[in-house]
């Protein structure tokens, strides 16, 4: 339940810790990692497998638009170690894609997931993350959105 | 005024002849009936007439005119009778498939077999299409095929709490890791949320934590 004003921390090292939502993107619901109940229809398939309507699309893994509230020091000034520094800024603003989130969501087979924090990861216009690795683990949501390259950066993925 | 016309001969004469008339209050009061009169029974039509005195009988009362019958159906059979409660059938024949030697119920059932599992032990859930879930259970809901069990750990840091169907197919298995050291008081564990935070730095994670506890 990402909306306006929403503060996550950014679990990437590309330099910010805390983030403020200011824009939901194609949605106007707050943003999720899940897919919202209500638009779900869920059955099972002759095989055993569920499968989910996309007349509605997959809101997996949502697009949101955020403000760098907080950054974290940055390691080293030097103008070398380029990898190192941090690469986003207080008050940018940034795309990111929200990987953990405080509200409850349901999966399609009826298990509920709940994670302590609002959490995201900033990625670039085309989807790319702007870090190169991430602390925390991850929303299984994600899996079914083109956000392979954040599952594989994670730790983890419940 | 009533005497005044008797006082005179004529107008005393005029008032016996007029008819009766029934004021608008004397109406009202002789609605009220105080007895009952049965309906008239209807007059049968008349048997043998001759049909050419037939039309000199009213229209509505001719047999052509009498209300046609209707067809009353019988209600469809109940199907009460067959199965009185649905819902307990529907339920049990599920849980005939998802559970047929009621081995993963008995796992759950904490009020009433004492080797189940019960809130605050240690459980592994594994799963058909991804990784195992390991949590200290914080509830666990008895509601039939609907049973659910509330997980929580902590990993990488973050706290997860996972509500899994035990009788779901996606469940493989459940294993008890770890009894709880010690008799839970309650059957909710909820404050296990909030434990956590009050040690400040919250331990690797909660295994190790409920294994101090």
């Amino acid at each position: 339940m990402i909306q306006l004003k929403s503060l996550l921390t950014c679990i990437d090292n590309s330099g910010a810790s805390i983030v403020e939502c200011v824009n939901v993107l194609k949605k106007k619901r707050p943003a999720t990692i899940g897919e919202s109940p209500q638009t779900r229809v869920m059955g099972e398939e002759p095989n055993g497998e569920w499968r989910q309507s996309n007349s509605l699309g997959n809101r997996l893994g949502d697009r949101i638009v955020v403000v760098v509230q907080k950054s974290k020091p940055a390691g080293s000034e030097a103008p070398t170690s380029s990898a190192l520094a941090n690469k986003v800024r207080r008050g940018d603003i940034r795309h990111a894609v929200v990987v953990r989130v405080k509200k409850e969501l349901q999966r399609p087979d009826g298990s509920v997931v709940r994670f302590g924090d609002n959490a995201c990861v900033l990625v670039n216009k085309s989807g790319d993350p702007v870090g190169t690795r991430m602390n925390g683990l991850v929303g299984q949501e994600l899996r079914k959105r083109q956000y392979s390259k954040i599952l594989s950066l994670a730790p983890m993925h419940v | 005024m009533a005497a005044l016309p008797a006082m005179r001969q004529l107008g005393c004469l005029r008032s016996l002849m007029r008819t009766p008339k029934f004021s608008p209050m004397h109406l009202s009061s002789r609605f009220i009936s105080t007895v009952y009169s049965k309906k008239p029974e209807p007059i049968p039509f008349p048997q043998n007439l001759p049909q050419q005195f037939r039309s000199q009988i009213p229209i509505r009362l001719q047999p052509e005119q009498a209300p046609k019958k209707m067809k009353v159906y019988p209600p469809p059979p109940s199907s009460r009778a067959v199965c009185k409660d649905p819902v307990a059938h529907v339920a049990q024949s599920q849980m005939a498939v998802l559970d047929p030697n009621g081995e993963r119920k008995a796992l759950f059932d904490y009020r009433r077999n004492p080797r189940s599992v019960k809130p605050g032990d240690i459980v592994r859930v594994t799963f058909k299409n991804g990784d195992p879930f390991n949590g200290v259970v914080l509830s666990i809901r008895l509601r039939g095929v609907d049973t659910s069990v509330l997980l929580r750990n902590e990993l990488t840091r973050v706290p997860v709490e996972m509500s899994v169907k035990t009788f779901s197919p996606n469940v493989q298995s459940v294993e008890i890791i770890q009894r709880s050291q010690r008799k839970t008081r309650r059957a909710r564990l909820y404050y296990m949320r909030f434990v956590l935070e009050l040690l400040g730095s919250p331990p690797e994670n909660l295994l190790q934590f409920r294994a101090l506890y």
